[in-house]
C-alpha cells in the first residue's frame, strides 16, 4: 500500500516537468508578451519597454528562460515572480486556490447532497410519476447553461435582497465577530455554490440511479427480499452500498478537478478565485504565474485520483493497492 | 414589497452581528481614527483646495473596480487598476487642475523658470509629513527623482525624464527648495515633473539600495508601512476583494474652514469583474458610484434616479478616440519575396492606401450618424481630432473633414481609375485588382465590433469589399508594431493626463511605436511625416499657449488633409453617483469621479441605502 502511494506520488515529477514545458512553449508561441499591453500606453517609451523585458529576462531564448526557471525551482524551491505583481507567484496563488476550494466543496455538497437522494427515488420508484418528473428536472439541468442560472440567481439575489450580489465577504466583515464571520462568508457562497453545483447534478443523479437499477436486479437483492426484509433494509443495507461503489470512483475524479471548473460562476459572482486569476495571467502573459497556477490545479488533479483509489479501497474489501 | 423583506433580513443580521459583537470580540474598528486628522496641528503652510460646498467629516464612498490594484508603488504602477488607487496615495511637487488643465501647486508652494526654461527651482511647503508624521523635505523628492532616474529600478516614466537620452538634474540646494535642470528647454517640464509621485526616503532608500526597490510596497506590503504622502493610507488589501484607503492624519489639504481633509472616513475600491454584476449592485445600493456604465444602459440607470437616488451625471463626449487607418509600413529587415523598403501589404494594395484620395473616398463612404446610433447608441458624438471636444485647451477649432457623402466618395474613386469590371458590384483597379482588404480589431471590444460591421455594410455600398476580423489585444498589438502583418485596423486611443500634445510624441513623431500607419522609423521618409516631426518640436517648445495651440492645430489639419486617420464617432460618457456625496464634479480625464476625492462628503442621512 505504502509502495503504491509513493509511486503514484513520484509519478507527479516527470508530470510537472512535462506540462510546465508544454505551458511554457505555448505562452511563448502566443503573440506578443507581457509588455505588449504596456506598449499601448502613450507616456511610456519604447526604450523604457526594452529595459523592463531586459529586467524580465523576456529578451532572452525560451529555452533559456525555461531552464533557468527549472534550475531555480530545483535549487531554491523558488517558483518565479509574478511581472505584474511583483511578488512571488505561491503568495498570489495563495488565498485565490483556498477560496476556489471553498467555492468547489460548497459545490460538491449541493451536488452531492440532492443527487444521492434524487437518484435513489428515481431507482426505487422507477417508471413512476418521481422518476419522469426527476429526469424531466435532469434534462432541464443539463442543458441550461452555467451563464445563465449564474445570471438568473444574480438577478433573484437582487430582486429578494436575501442573498448579496456577489463578493466573497461583506464590507464590514473584518468588525464581525467569529460566528457572523462563518455565516457571511456562507451567505456570500450559497449562490455561487448552486450554480457550480447545479451543473453536474443531473449527471450524478442519472448514474445514481441507473447503478443502483442494476444492484436491484441482482440474486443477492432477490434473496434478501425473499428472506422477507422490508423493502428499507434491502435498499439501504444491501443494494445501496454496493450500488455506491461506481459513485465513490466518479467522486474521487471530481476530486482532481477541485481547482478546475468554476470560472464562470466565478466570474459573474466576483468571486476572488483561481479561475479567474489565472484567465487574468493568461491574457496579461503572466508567465510564471501561468505556469504556477497550472501545475497547482496538476497537482490537485494527481493527488485527487489518488485518492479516489484509496476510497475505493477502503469502501469495496475486494479492491487491494500492491 | 421586497423592501421589507430587506429590512427583515437586514434586521435578523444586524441582531446576530449585535449579539455576536456583545458576546466578546468588542473592539472591532468603530470610528477607525476619524478624528485624529482633525486633532494634529496642521502644517505652516497647508494646501488650501477650492470647493463648491465645505464639507463634514465621515461617511465610506465605495465604488466598484473591475480588478485589484497590482502594486502600490506608484513608481511601478501603470493600468488604471492601480493608479486609481495610487493616485489617491501619493502627492506630487506640482498637480494639474482638472477644470483648467493648469499647473497648479501641490507639495510645491511655488516656483521660478530661469529666463532660458532650463532651470526650474522649486519651493517645498514647510512642515509638510508623510502618513507616519516623518517631515517631507527636499531630501524626499530627489530621491523620488532618483529612483525614477535609475536605469535598474525598472520605472515605466523614467522616459518622461530624458531629453535627447540626456537625463534631467535634479538637486536639493536646503530641505525646502528642489532645483531641476533639464537639457533642453521644453514646454511639459511642470505636468512632467508631476507625474512624480513623492516617496519616503525613509522608508525606501535601504530597499533601492539593495537593489530590491520593484519588490517594495508590494500588495504584501503590511498597510502600516506604507508610508505615503497623498490624501489617503492603506487601511486593507484583499486582493481580488477590496482595497480600503482611510485619510491620512498628516496630509496638508484643507478646506476654506481650515479643517483638514479629506472629509471620508473610508474610501473602498470593491472588486466587480463582470460590468452587468457591477451595475446590479449599485442598484442593490452596494456600490455608490461605478466608474464605467455601457452606453445602452444609460436609458435603464435614466429611470432609477429618483428612486434609488442617485444623480446620471453627463460629462460629455470622452477624450478617448476612435479610427481606422492603413498599413503604409515598409519592410525593415528583408524576408523572402520582400526587400528592405518595399511595402509590408500587397504592392497594389499599397498604392490604394498610399493614396490620399483613396482614404478620403473610404471616408466619405462611412456613415458616422449610424455609428453613433448603433453601436453607440445614441450616445455618441462626430469626432475629427486627435483632442476631442472634451479637451478645452487643445480642442481644433476647425479641421478639414471627410464626412458622410457617398456621391462623393464614388466621384472619388472613380476618378482613380476604380471600376466595377466584371459585374460583381466590387470594384476594380485600373490593373483589375479587386478592391478588398481586411480590417482588424480586438475581438473583445463589442463596440468595436460593431462598427467594423458597419464599416464594412457602408464600404459595400461604394463597392469596396471589408472583411472583418477580431483578435486578441496582444496579437494585434504584435502586428501593430512587430511584424505589421494586417491591412487596415480599427483602435481606439486613450488620453493621456494631462491631455497635452507634448506627451503624445510616441503617436505624432514618425519614430513613435503609435505612430500607427507607419511606426518606429529611423527617418520620416514621407513629406506628411516630415512635416509633422517638425510640427512636434515646435509645438512642444516653451512659449506661450497660443503660439503651441496654433502649432498643434497645424498638426491636426496635416494629419487631416492627408486623412490618415478614418475617424469615428466617440462616445458620450454618463456616469451614476449617489445623492448623499457632496462635491461630486465627474471629469473627463481619469479618474472620472475620484479626481477629487479628497473634497468629496456624506451628506449623512437618507442615500439611497
Amino acid at each position: 500500500m505504502r509502495t503504491f502511494v509513493l509511486r503514484r506520488l513520484l509519478q507527479i515529477v516527470p508530470l510537472l516537468l512535462g506540462l510546465s514545458a508544454l505551458t511554457f512553449l505555448l505562452l511563448q508561441l502566443a503573440p506578443g508578451d507581457f509588455l505588449a499591453e504596456m506598449a499601448q500606453n502613450p507616456s511610456i517609451s519604447t526604450e523604457a519597454i526594452e529595459s523592463m523585458r531586459r529586467n524580465f529576462g523576456l529578451d532572452r531564448p525560451w529555452w533559456v528562460q525555461y531552464f533557468a526557471y527549472l534550475r531555480n525551482v530545483f535549487l531554491h524551491l523558488d517558483f518565479g515572480e509574478s511581472f505584474s505583481r511583483h511578488q512571488p507567484v505561491f503568495q498570489v496563488l495563495r488565498e485565490a486556490v483556498g477560496n476556489t476550494l471553498l467555492l468547489a466543496t460548497g459545490g460538491m455538497i449541493v451536488t452531492w447532497a440532492l443527487a444521492i437522494p434524487l437518484g435513489v427515488i428515481a431507482a426505487v420508484r422507477q417508471h413512476g410519476a418521481w422518476d419522469r418528473g426527476l429526469q424531466l428536472v435532469a434534462f432541464v439541468g443539463l442543458s441550461v447553461p452555467e451563464l445563465l442560472s449564474g445570471l438568473l440567481l444574480l438577478y433573484f439575489a437582487a430582486a429578494t435582497g436575501w442573498f448579496p450580489t456577489g463578493g466573497m465577504r461583506s464590507l464590514d466583515w473584518d468588525q464581525l465577530g467569529p460566528l457572523a464571520r462563518v455565516l457571511d462568508v456562507l451567505r456570500h457562497l450559497a449562490l455561487p455554490a448552486l450554480v457550480v453545483g447545479l451543473v453536474p447534478l443531473a449527471s450524478r443523479m442519472r448514474q445514481m440511479r441507473a447503478s443502483l437499477l442494476d444492484v436491484l436486479h441482482m440474486d443477492y437483492v432477490t434473496t434478501a427480499r425473499a428472506k422477507g426484509l422490508g423493502e428499507a433494509a434491502v435498499i439501504g443495507r444491501h443494494a445501496l452500498r454496493n450500488a455506491l461503489n461506481p459513485m465513490i470512483t466518479l467522486f474521487g475524479f471530481t476530486l482532481g478537478s477541485l481547482l478546475s471548473g468554476s470560472l464562470v460562476a466565478e466570474t459573474i459572482f466576483s468571486w476572488p478565485g483561481l479561475g479567474s486569476l489565472t484567465l487574468e495571467a493568461i491574457q496579461a502573459q503572466d508567465q510564471y504565474l501561468v505556469l504556477g497556477a497550472v501545475m497547482m490545479a496538476a497537482t490537485v488533479l494527481v493527488v485527487g485520483n489518488l485518492v479516489a483509489d484509496l476510497l475505493l479501497a477502503v469502501a469495496d474489501p475486494r479492491i487491494r493497492h500492491e | 414589497m421586497h423592501s421589507s423583506v430587506r429590512a427583515r433580513w437586514k434586521a435578523a443580521l444586524l441582531s446576530v452581528v449585535l449579539i455576536v459583537s456583545l458576546a466578546g470580540c468588542g473592539g472591532g474598528g468603530g470610528g477607525r481614527g476619524a478624528s485624529t486628522r482633525a486633532q494634529l496641528p496642521l502644517p505652516a503652510d497647508p494646501m488650501t483646495i477650492p470647493m463648491k460646498e465645505p464639507g463634514r467629516y465621515g461617511g465610506r464612498f465605495v465604488l466598484g473596480q473591475t480588478s485589484s490594484a497590482k502594486t502600490f508603488n506608484p513608481h511601478l504602477g501603470s493600468g488604471s487598476a492601480t493608479t486609481d488607487v495610487l493616485n489617491r496615495m501619493y502627492s506630487s511637487l506640482v498637480d494639474i487642475d482638472y477644470n483648467t488643465l493648469e499647473d497648479i501647486p501641490q507639495i510645491a508652494k511655488s516656483w521660478d523658470v530661469s529666463t532660458d526654461q532650463t532651470t526650474y527651482t522649486f519651493h517645498l511647503r514647510h512642515g509638510l509629513a508623510f502618513s507616519d508624521g516623518h517631515p517631507i523635505t527636499s531630501d524626499d523628492v530627489k530621491f523620488s527623482f532618483d529612483v525614477v532616474l535609475d536605469d535598474s529600478a525598472g520605472v515605466p516614466l523614467r522616459s518622461l525624464f530624458l531629453v535627447n537620452g540626456k537625463p534631467w538634474e535634479v538637486s536639493a540646494p536646503d530641505s525646502y527648495t528642489v532645483v531641476i535642470r533639464v537639457p533642453e528647454p521644453f514646454a511639459t517640464v511642470l505636468p512632467n515633473a508631476g507625474a512624480v509621485r513623492i516617496l519616503p526616503r525613509h522608508r525606501l532608500e535601504a530597499a533601492w539600495k539593495a537593489g530590491q526597490f520593484a519588490s517594495a510596497y508590494g500588495t504584501n506590503t503590511p498597510p502600516e508601512s506604507l508610508v505615503v504622502s497623498g490624501p489617503f493610507k492603506l487601511q486593507e488589501f484583499v486582493p481580488d476583494q477590496k482595497t480600503v484607503l482611510v485619510p491620512n492624519p498628516h496630509w496638508f489639504g484643507v478646506d476654506a474652514k481650515g479643517q483638514r481633509l479629506p472629509y471620508l472616513d473610508e474610501l473602498v475600491f470593491l472588486i466587480v469583474k463582470d460590468q452587468d454584476a457591477a451595475a446590479l449592485r449599485f442598484h442593490a445600493g452596494e456600490l455608490d458610484a461605478l466608474d464605467n456604465v455601457k452606453p445602452e444602459d444609460y436609458p435603464a440607470f435614466e429611470k432609477q434616479q429618483k428612486a434609488e437616488k442617485y444623480t446620471l451625471y453627463d460629462i460629455g463626449p470622452s477624450l478617448n478616440t476612435n479610427f481606422f487607418w492603413f498599413n503604409l509600413n515598409r519592410v525593415r529587415e528583408a524576408k523572402p519575396g520582400r526587400r528592405v523598403g518595399d511595402p509590408e501589404v500587397e504592392a497594389y494594395k499599397y498604392a490604394w492606401f498610399a493614396d490620399p484620395v483613396f482614404r478620403r473616398a473610404v471616408s466619405h463612404a462611412i456613415d458616422r450618424d449610424a455609428i453613433a446610433r448603433g453601436p453607440l447608441y445614441g450616445f455618441g458624438v462626430k469626432n475629427f481630432a486627435v483632442y476631442t471636444v472634451a479637451n478645452k485647451l487643445w480642442h481644433p477649432d476647425t479641421v478639414p473633414t471627410w464626412d458622410f457623402d457617398r456621391a462623393e466618395a464614388r466621384r472619388l474613386l472613380v476618378s482613380r481609375g476604380f471600376r466595377d469590371v466584371n459585374g460583381d458590384s466590387i470594384l476594380e483597379d485600373a490593373k483589375g485588382h479587386r478592391v478588398s482588404f481586411t480590417l482588424q480589431y480586438n475581438s473583445d471590444n463589442n463596440v468595436r465590433k460593431a462598427m467594423a460591421e458597419l464599416i464594412q455594410s457602408d464600404l459595400r455600398q461604394v463597392g469596396i469589399e471589408v472583411i472583418p476580423q477580431g483578435i486578441e489585444f496582444k496579437a494585434l498589438t504584435t502586428h501593430l508594431d512587430a511584424d505589421y502583418q494586417y491591412e487596415a485596423c480599427l483602435l481606439g486611443q486613450q488620453t493621456s493626463v494631462p491631455p497635452d500634445p507634448g506627451i503624445g510624441g510616441s503617436f505624432w513623431l514618425s519614430s513613435g511605436r503609435m505612430h500607427y500607419w507607419w511606426t518606429k522609423q529611423a527617418q520620416p521618409v514621407l513629406p506628411v511625416d516630415q512635416r509633422l516631426d517638425a510640427l512636434f518640436t515646435e509645438a512642444n517648445r516653451p512659449a506661450p499657449h497660443e503660439v503651441r495651440k496654433r502649432a498643434s492645430d497645424e498638426m491636426q489639419r496635416v494629419l487631416n488633409e492627408e486623412c490618415l486617420l478614418i475617424w469615428l464617432p466617440t462616445q458620450i460618457n454618463r456616469l451614476p453617483v449617489r445623492d448623499r456625496f457632496g462635491n461630486i464634479d465627474p471629469n473627463s480625464m481619469p479618474h472620472r469621479i475620484l479626481w477629487n476625492a479628497d473634497r468629496i462628503f456624506d451628506r449623512g442621512g437618507e442615500g439611497g441605502r
